[in-house]
């Protein structure tokens, strides 16, 4: 009797530990519906701060809207200022140390609607920063990429990705970026394959091309651009990247590339690589990201938190050899170059102030600037020579006497080869102010600026933004 | 105090017999010998690659290797152990010589479940050791998130080892729980299925279609989900101190426990009354 009450005690023990299991389950299931939601939050606030693609017909962003709405009244929203309340996700997600915050208003019940929302449109297909998530993969169904290699998805990424070096090898391109996709889309966190991806087709693939002539050029209804060939490259490059991001938007190295392999190297599009590589600094980074992104702030004019930047580089690094060598003629250039653009400001005040009494007084303040910014260059020594030959240059320009002008601009552009465009550029409109005839390549430069920013099918408001 | 400590006296000498004589088979050894040249391997697959482009690629390639192997190397040691250690004995007939000894059954099932389980964790262990080895040797850093990585590994092999060792307290060879034990490790690793037939259930109005449904959605909720554990790959690529993954662990290890000690309670249930 004994013995069938102890095998009875010992079955209900099993049930209980199986119950106890499926209700452990349970919870370890909501964890991970959450973890998705999380995910999906980070990447969808993301794509709604930094790229804003309202191309898709997905429902990513009236999601967020809900998330965003629902978020304003909770403790998490109690830090931000008034205008971030009405986005509380979205700001959160700028700063890495919110992502707690995040996670916890995941996992609560303020945002359960949206939650379950979220989990109901991600099994129909109908999000598209929730693929590659697993856990929502596996929901979704079919045959899912999630399940097919058992697991060992990520493995299967690699084999392929040594098959795209292969291919690379070979020159065998169209094949290459396929399976570069596919590569990704079975390993969503594969960081290297993004970024040598994105090298590949930004620069490899269009080393050997030449810039498409604007003549030749197409616009681009998806990018808003005129593209040639070699273009489109550089555009897949930023779209691979940025798929990158949406998917692992808390690794720097995504942004960094963006921003500063793309944007700036190929493009020279010195804004969106401040815009990126602002976005790798706020993440835990290497060294050379905020050097990169002060360097860009420079080409961008953005001079003076240019020079922010590179003393708070001094005083977090002050042992770097770099502090003591580098910084310091960085941050002399930038204040060399923020009082020439001050200058240059004055002076067009000044001039639109000819024929009133204002003048004699602004163009002392303008000429007290122009002082300023020569002495700074002069004293800058070897260092700022290039940058005081333009300034006298634009004061002989000034006065009229326009071939000592191209002289000395002729001069600094040989000396310094990275602003050779910037002072043929100089040289060009100084010799038709001063009716100098023009050279045979300056009047094809001409000629081939005629057409920049315009291309065929470029609608008309796009052209007359580009005049 | 003395008298716990007399329970767990027999369990821990049969613990450590099983473990002595299951490290020395063959088929373990082999196993154990096949994963660590993977993953002693798995260094050198930087020679498919293009040697001149400097990334952080082949460190991926080492981590992904290494885990995959781990994984599938591990849950054979697994099975193989869990289903041998006892139907082993019953063949040989050594289970009769034990079992007349003042020795309780669930005593020796205590005993050969934790002599099984110190198998896996050396195993376990030397496989861990090997990749901590090449990842630290190319990477310059501890590799500490891989500690997790591993530990979530083991609970899973935990869960799989307990119903291994349940079906082999039914059999008197290793065959039928070797099998059963891989079947275990498939169909955990597959039951989000379930949860995807019980979404499209309902479509055709029928009531089977229906029931179906329900009944996928049952055994979904039942059924422990060795998919669960595959947030080791997530940790061995991602980044420190991610939310989701510092709370998850924890649970994911009760979740291990729990259903571990639900495998060994079905092992008491049959060995309890089994015909020897």
């Amino acid at each position: 009797m004994n013995r069938r009450y102890s095998r009875l005690i010992l079955a209900a023990a099993f049930v209980i530990a199986a119950a106890l299991g499926a209700w452990q389950g349970h919870r370890v299931a909501r964890l991970r519906e959450a973890e998705a939601f999380y995910r999906w939050m980070l990447a969808a606030a993301v794509d709604e701060r930094l790229f804003q693609d309202t191309s898709s017909e997905y429902l990513d962003r009236p999601l967020l809207e809900t998330c965003n709405r629902l978020a304003a009244g909770t403790p998490q929203a109690a830090g931000l200022e008034d205008a971030a309340t009405t986005a509380v996700i979205t700001t959160l997600a700028r700063d890495l140390k919110n992502d707690r915050a995040i996670w916890a208003l995941a996992q609560g019940d303020t945002l359960r609607p949206a939650r379950e929302e979220f989990l109901k449109s991600a099994r129909e297909g109908k999000l598209q920063f929730a693929r590659n998530i697993g856990y929502i993969e596996a929901q979704e169904g079919n045959v899912g990429i999630f399940s097919l290699f058992f697991g060992f998805r990520k493995v299967a990424a690699n084999w392929l990705w040594i098959q795209v070096d292969r291919y690379w090898h070979r020159g065998d391109l169209y094949r290459m970026v396929a399976l570069m996709k596919t590569c990704v889309l079975l390993d969503p966190n594969f960081i290297e394959a993004y970024q040598i991806g994105a090298w590949h087709m930004a620069y490899n693939a269009t080393a050997k091309m030449a810039d498409t002539p604007w003549a030749l050029r197409e616009w681009d209804e998806r990018y808003q651009a005129c593209v040639g060939e070699k273009e489109r490259y550089y555009y897949f490059a930023i779209d691979f990247l940025k798929d990158g991001i949406r998917k692992n938007p808390r690794n720097y190295k995504l942004y960094f590339d963006l921003g500063f392999a793309v944007y700036k190297q190929k493009m020279n599009d010195y804004a969106n690589a401040v815009k990126y590589l602002a976005e790798a600094v706020r993440l835990p980074h290497d060294r050379w990201v905020p050097r990169q992104l002060y360097i860009c702030m420079e080409l961008n004019d953005q001079y003076e938190e240019a020079i922010r930047g590179w003393e708070d580089y001094q005083k977090r690094f002050p042992e770097s050899e770099l502090t003591k060598e580098i910084a310091p003629r960085f941050i002399r250039s930038n204040q060399g170059k923020l009082l020439e653009k001050l200058w240059e400001a004055a002076l067009k005040q000044a001039e639109a102030a000819r024929n009133t009494p204002e003048y004699p007084a602004l163009k002392a303040e303008a000429d007290r600037l122009y002082q300023q910014a020569l002495e700074h260059w002069k004293a800058m020594g070897e260092d700022g020579d290039v940058r005081r030959m333009r300034l006298e240059a634009l004061k002989l320009r000034e006065e009229k006497r326009w071939f000592e002008a191209v002289a000395l601009l002729d001069k600094a552009r040989w000396d310094a080869p990275d602003q050779w465009e910037e002072f043929s550029s100089l040289i060009i409109q100084i010799k038709q102010e001063g009716g100098i005839p023009l050279s045979l390549s300056e009047r094809k430069a001409i000629e081939r600026k005629k057409d920049e920013g315009h291309c065929a099918g470029m609608p008309e408001s796009a052209a007359r933004k580009s005049t | 105090m003395n008298q716990l400590v007399g329970v767990f006296r027999g369990p821990w000498a049969i613990a450590v017999y099983t473990y002595r004589e299951g490290i020395r088979k063959r088929t373990l050894i082999g196993f154990l010998i096949l994963s660590l040249l993977v993953i002693f391997g798995s260094s050198f697959i930087s020679a498919f690659l293009d040697p001149t482009s400097r990334t952080d690629i082949e460190l991926k390639l080492i981590k992904d290797i290494c885990v995959a192997t781990i994984s599938i190397f591990g849950a054979l040691i697994t099975v193989f152990t869990s289903a041998s250690v006892v139907p082993n004995e019953v063949e040989n007939k050594v289970i009769y010589s034990i079992l007349s000894k003042p020795i309780r059954r669930w005593q020796y099932l205590l005993g050969k479940f934790l002599g099984a389980q110190l198998i896996i964790l050396v195993n376990l262990a030397l496989m861990g050791i090997l990749f901590f080895a090449a990842l630290y040797i190319r990477q310059g850093v501890m590799p500490t998130l891989l500690l997790w990585a591993l530990l979530l590994t083991y609970f899973e092999f935990l869960i799989l080892s307990a119903f291994t060792f349940a079906i082999s307290t039914a059999a008197t060879s290793p065959v039928l729980p070797t099998i059963g034990g891989l079947f275990v490790y498939i169909t955990g690793n597959l039951t989000e299925y379930l949860k995807d037939v019980q979404n499209r259930a309902g479509q055709t109005g029928k009531w089977l279609d229906d029931l179906l449904g329900q009944i996928a959605g049952i055994l979904y909720d039942v059924l422990p989900n060795l998919q669960n554990f595959s947030l080791r790959n997530q940790i061995v690529n991602g980044m420190p101190n991610d939310p989701p993954t510092d709370v998850l662990i924890p649970n994911l290890m009760a979740y291990g426990l729990i259903w571990a000690v639900g495998g060994f309670l079905l092992a008491w249930l049959i060995f309890w009354r089994k015909e020897l």
